[in-house]
């Protein structure tokens, strides 16, 4: 955070509406994956921040050890997403899809407990060959710009473009495209899909693919703006998590509105109030909502 | 088949006790330390099954009741109250504060009860951090008063303490406030139909839940010198209860102390190996997980064919 | 002896949920010691009548009695503890107690201070484990009984609580002949006892010799109330059943019975748990062939047709085309040209109905596509006009349809079609069997119809197979049927 000698009121506000803007946006490409998986197949994925982390780690490692560019690193880093995120689905989740002696009804806590486990393997591996140092990536474009009046790094503007830019190409599509009607059938009515003679597995596999490539990218663009370690791999997944739920589960517009909600109350708290108390709001937010109306801001019932 | 299994269960548990509560005088102050410590992990992980085994309630915040018996207590005794007094008035704020969070969530259903609880442990985590003046954020907080400084009376309390615990929330599994616990974690419009207040029990049932979680927190603080994020409120701790009770075998009160003397000890074993030791105790949670859903001991206790 | 006053009175009873209107303006009462029919096919709205009263859904208005208290809208523990019992259809006993703890639990008080049951308790367990057959099992735990068995245990549960009223949901589903006696013997037991009863079945055959009195639903409302044989004979029951006056169609029966058959089924059973679903089912499709399978709700078609589909593993065997089926994913079976068209409708509710065609017709090229797109929309010129409109907006005709019409995108060889008519108003029928005849007419398509309704399947069936209780118990050509079943049927 940059600091806080702002004595003009509106200048401050233009800082936290450019800021906010970026990190939101980064909040918002990581949650639509984790979105996406749990409308399409009913996965709530725990081990979401340890792939967003593997990509970052990735990213700096070959930058760093192997003399990578920026853009060759990030694209390592989200190919090692997207490696870990067909892992995490055949390590963890299709085992317990397929168990028999699993009943139906407790398949969700099953879920809930693997991904866990495995998101804390990951977190211990990468912690373990990558050391706990937090890593920070070479921005993709050095550099700094002048946006409304604030001084903004290119690195940050270059952040929300992209994003939204993922985005868009994402809604066209699951819109626009065939493969994008399966996904979106799957995630109304799985069933009828397979009575249509689309096979559910084949695709599980796809959405399993794009969340990773999700995931990596938001880890990889993460790592050019914040520090990340293999520690933060936790705090990735709570930050996801709290987004999602508040959007409501399995909502997309949901999931964007939420991260924005979540990434301006952190903004605007960690400038006017203290950096340390930043991931209070999303938190109490989240509980309260959670009490008054739990399906989340955009979800349904 | 039944009465062998518990004639043998009861000879299994009979040596248990013997061991265990001989042990300072044939172990060594090192692993009496561990088993200290295991012990206390073995009530959470108790705790943690009376609500989601019998109940079915997927609690993912245990150390949210643990950290708030741990640092009331720690905070009291600072502030001069009685080890004793401490440790009791830990345990009812563990309670009090489950009773505040459970209250509403109860209502909710599917994956957002265990959200609610996983939330309620992060903003307990943001707190200790933000109020580090009185806390000792990340540090941990010092306290002045301990159990007592022998290693072995340490042992015994945490033994003495498991044991009873052990006996009054199995005894609970298997009272009628078990037998309708496990109706509506079965089926709960069933239970209903059957003039049960549904949750009126599972209220209960964290109440309980709470109050022991509180107590041993409390007791773990005072045995460590120290509440500590890092033992008792940190999200890895919760994950590593849930793993004892899955790996021992849910629904059985016991397992999860079978599953937290493994993790602790193996945790202990693997030390020289440096912090590959979780990687390799998840992993094995994770096989027990996938291939012996019922646990250990749900394994071992599992109907046999022809039975 | 009933007395006068009525034990349970329902009163201008309403629910609706979001469009649906499940409920509407639903009265009844039952006196102590009546056993009171509740019949309607599915989707009729009696499972939602049970749910309302036992307070499992809050009714949006009128009036649920209980010896004169409105109890409607109270949580469901306290209606339970003021005198209602329920038997419900599929149980979920404590899988790890004995079948005597199982019972001793329903006679726990609700308290949390009580911790041990009392003395007594452990020997009414045992008393009412006798009475409903459970005797000689009394320290088994439920995983090991037999269906009938577990369904004793549930009619033990309820008869613990000692309620005044019963609610009996499909007492006899999946029961053999002699269990079906014996349980029979249990309900008018609870007629004896005092209790008034609420038997919620499908048809009025099964509920027939016990109810005093029967009250038949449909589309959420009475239709009829009366004794069994009046309820039997009623026309409108009639029609809403069978459909009215049976016709036959005038083609011949079809004549290539002889040839390779595209699907044969032999010796095919189900089990769902312990219940047999389908038994010893055997049947054959010739190619070209429009085959119903007629039987009341519960008899299996559902299943049978799930079997075909791959949805539910079997033993016995499924060929088509001379190949086995077994092994083979539901999807790739779909792809091989088997598109079953399910009584759920299943369809995409939040996309549109091109959307929901397209997706049908994504296995062909574009210009197939086109092609049976254009000859779709000539058959239901209706799905022009609806074009873009999401498909959870049309009306149950509508959508009716466009399942069938997106099934029929797949350009499948044998189209299943599981209940058609379900919940459809009669003009809406005539139009749906215009189409299906034009199909016949026109195309070479194979056709495996499952109808509860007669006259909607007969005048489209070369042969027809009759199923009941999971049985194939009849066989024979359309106008055989009307001769021979035609009365029995209902």
């Amino acid at each position: 955070m940059r600091q806080r000698e702002h004595e003009n009121l509106p200048l401050l506000a233009l800082q936290i509406l450019v800021d906010g803007f970026a990190i939101s946006a980064l909040y918002g490409l990581g949650a639509v994956g984790f979105t996406l998986i749990f409308g399409v197949s009913g996965v709530l994925n725990l081990a979401h921040g340890g792939i967003m982390t593997v990509a970052a780690l990735v990213g700096w490692w070959v930058a760093a050890e192997h003399g990578a560019g920026p853009y060759g690193s990030a694209a390592l880093g989200v190919a090692a997403a997207v490696v870990a995120s067909f892992v995490t689905y055949y390590v963890s989740i299709r085992p317990i899809q397929r168990s028999r002696a699993i009943p139906a009804e407790e398949e969700e806590i099953f879920i809930l407990t693997s991904t866990l486990l495995w998101g804390v393997m990951l977190q211990v591996g990468l912690d373990y060959v990558f050391t706990n140092n937090p890593v920070t990536m070479l921005p993709l474009l050095p550099g700094v710009v002048q946006v409304a009046g604030v001084r903004t790094p290119k690195n940050e503007v270059l952040i929300a473009i992209v994003c939204w830019a993922i985005i868009g190409v994402l809604s066209l599509l699951v819109n626009r495209t065939r493969i994008g009607k399966q996904l979106l059938a799957a995630s109304i009515n799985p069933r009828a899909l397979t009575l249509l003679g689309f096979e559910l597995s084949h695709i599980y596999l796809v959405v399993w693919a794009i969340y990773g490539f999700l995931a990596g990218v938001a880890g990889v663009l993460l790592a050019t703006f914040l520090g990340v370690s293999a520690d933060t791999s936790g705090a990735l997944t709570a930050s996801a998590f709290t987004i999602v739920i508040l959007g409501g589960l399995g909502s997309v517009p949901g999931s964007l509105v939420a991260a924005y909600v979540v990434g301006y109350a952190e903004t605007i708290t960690a400038y006017l109030i203290a950096p340390t108390l930043r991931p209070i709001p999303a938190l109490v937010l989240l509980i309260i909502v959670l009490y008054v109306r739990p399906q989340g801001l955009l979800g349904r019932r | 088949m039944p009465t062998i299994g518990r004639s043998f269960g009861f000879a299994l548990l009979a040596i248990a006790l013997v061991l265990g509560g001989s042990a300072p005088w044939w172990l060594g102050a090192y692993y009496l330390g561990i088993f200290t410590i295991a012990y206390y992990f073995g009530v959470f992980a108790m705790s943690w099954d009376l609500l989601f085994g019998y109940a079915g309630e997927v609690n993912f915040g245990p150390t949210f009741l643990i950290g708030i018996g741990a640092y009331a207590a720690g905070l009291l005794n600072n502030a001069g109250v009685p080890l004793i007094a401490c440790i009791a008035l830990g345990a009812l704020a563990a309670v009090i504060g489950g009773m505040i969070l459970a209250i509403p969530a109860l209502r909710l259903r599917g994956p957002y009860f265990g959200l609610v609880t996983l939330v309620a442990v992060l903003l307990l985590l943001d707190l200790i951090v933000i109020f580090a003046a009185e806390t000792g954020g990340e540090i941990g907080m010092t306290v002045p008063d301990v159990l007592s400084v022998s290693t072995s009376v340490n042992y015994w309390y945490a033994f003495g303490f498991l044991v009873v615990s052990g006996a009054i929330l199995f005894g609970l599994s298997r009272s009628a406030l078990g037998l309708i616990l496990q109706a509506t974690g079965q089926d709960r419009i069933e239970a209903q139909a059957l003039g049960f207040n549904v949750t009126k029990h599972k209220l209960a049932a964290f109440a309980i839940s709470a109050l022991f979680s509180g107590l041993a927190g409390a007791m773990l603080a005072f045995y460590e010198g120290t509440a500590s994020v890092d033992q008792m409120v940190d999200l890895s701790i919760a994950v590593q209860i849930i793993i004892a009770v899955v790996f021992g075998g849910r629904r059985t009160i016991v397992g999860g102390v079978l599953g937290a003397v493994f993790l602790v000890l193996f945790n202990e074993l693997l030390r020289p190996i440096g912090q590959l030791n979780t990687f390799i105790v998840s992993a094995i949670a994770l096989a027990v997980i996938l291939f012996l859903p019922d646990g250990v001991l749900g394994w071992l206790l599992r109907p046999r064919a022809g039975q | 002896m009933p007395s006068n006053a009525p034990r349970l009175e329902v009163e201008r009873l309403a629910k609706r949920f979001g469009g649906l209107v499940a409920v509407r303006n639903l009265a009844f009462s039952i006196r102590s010691g009546e056993i009171l029919g509740l019949i309607g096919p599915n989707g009729s709205g009696k499972s939602t009548v049970m749910k309302l009263i036992m307070g499992i859904e809050k009714p949006d208005a009128g009036a649920v009695r209980l010896d004169g208290v409105d109890v409607a809208g109270w949580p469901t523990h306290r209606i339970a503890r003021k005198g209602v019992g329920i038997v419900f259809q599929h149980s979920r006993p404590l899988h790890r107690q004995t079948v005597v703890e199982n019972i001793k639990l329903a006679l726990l008080p609700d308290s949390l201070f009580r911790l041990a049951a009392e003395p007594q308790v452990e020997e009414r367990a045992r008393a009412i484990a006798e009475r409903v057959g459970l005797g000689a099992v009394l320290d088994r735990r439920p995983p090991t009984l037999p269906f009938a068995d577990l369904r004793r245990l549930e009619m033990a549960k309820a008869m613990a609580r000692d309620p005044a009223v019963v609610l009996v949901d499909e007492p006899f589903a999946g029961l053999t002949q002699a269990e079906v006696a014996a349980f029979s013997e249990l309900l008018d037991g609870f007629r004896r006892d005092g209790r008034a009863v609420l038997l919620v079945d499908h048809n009025v055959k099964s509920v027939a010799r016990l109810a005093d009195r029967v009250l038949a639903m449909y589309l959420g409302e009475r239709i009829a109330e009366g004794t069994a044989d009046e309820v039997m004979r009623d026309e409108t029951v009639r029609r809403v059943y069978i459909g009215g006056a049976i016709q036959t169609h005038a083609r011949p029966e079809a004549t290539n019975t002889a040839g390779e058959a595209l699907l044969d089924l032999r010796d095919v059973d189900v089990f769902y748990g312990k219940a047999q679903a389908l038994q010893n089912v055997s049947l054959r499709v010739q190619p070209g062939e429009f085959v119903s399978v007629v039987g009341l709700n519960g008899a299996g078609k559902t299943t049978l047709f799930n079997a075909i589909s791959g949805l539910v593993p079997y033993a016995g065997e499924i060929r088509w085309r001379g190949a086995k089926l077994a092994g083979r994913s539901p999807a790739a079976i779909a792809r091989g040209g088997i598109v079953q068209c399910p009584e759920t409708r299943e369809l995409f509710g939040d996309m549109s109905v091109r959307e929901n065609l397209d997706l049908g017709g994504q296995h062909l090229s574009a210009v197939a596509r086109d092609r049976q797109l254009a000859w779709l929309i000539d058959l239901f010129p209706i799905l022009r006009e609806r074009a873009g409109q999401k498909a959870r907006t049309l009306s149950g005709g509508e959508q009716q349809m466009l399942a069938i019409a997106r099934a029929l995108m797949m350009q499948p060889k044998l189209l299943i079609l599981d209940e058609p008519s379900l919940g459809l108003a009669p003009v809406i029928l005539e139009e749906l069997s215009k189409a299906l005849t034009q199909l016949r007419e026109t195309t070479d398509i194979t056709v495996l119809l499952g109808e509860q309704n007669v006259t909607f399947a007969l005048p489209h069936a070369d042969r027809v197979y009759l199923l009941e209780h999971a049985r194939i118990i009849w066989e024979g050509g359309p106008a055989r049927f009307a001769a021979e079943r035609g009365a029995g049927y209902l």
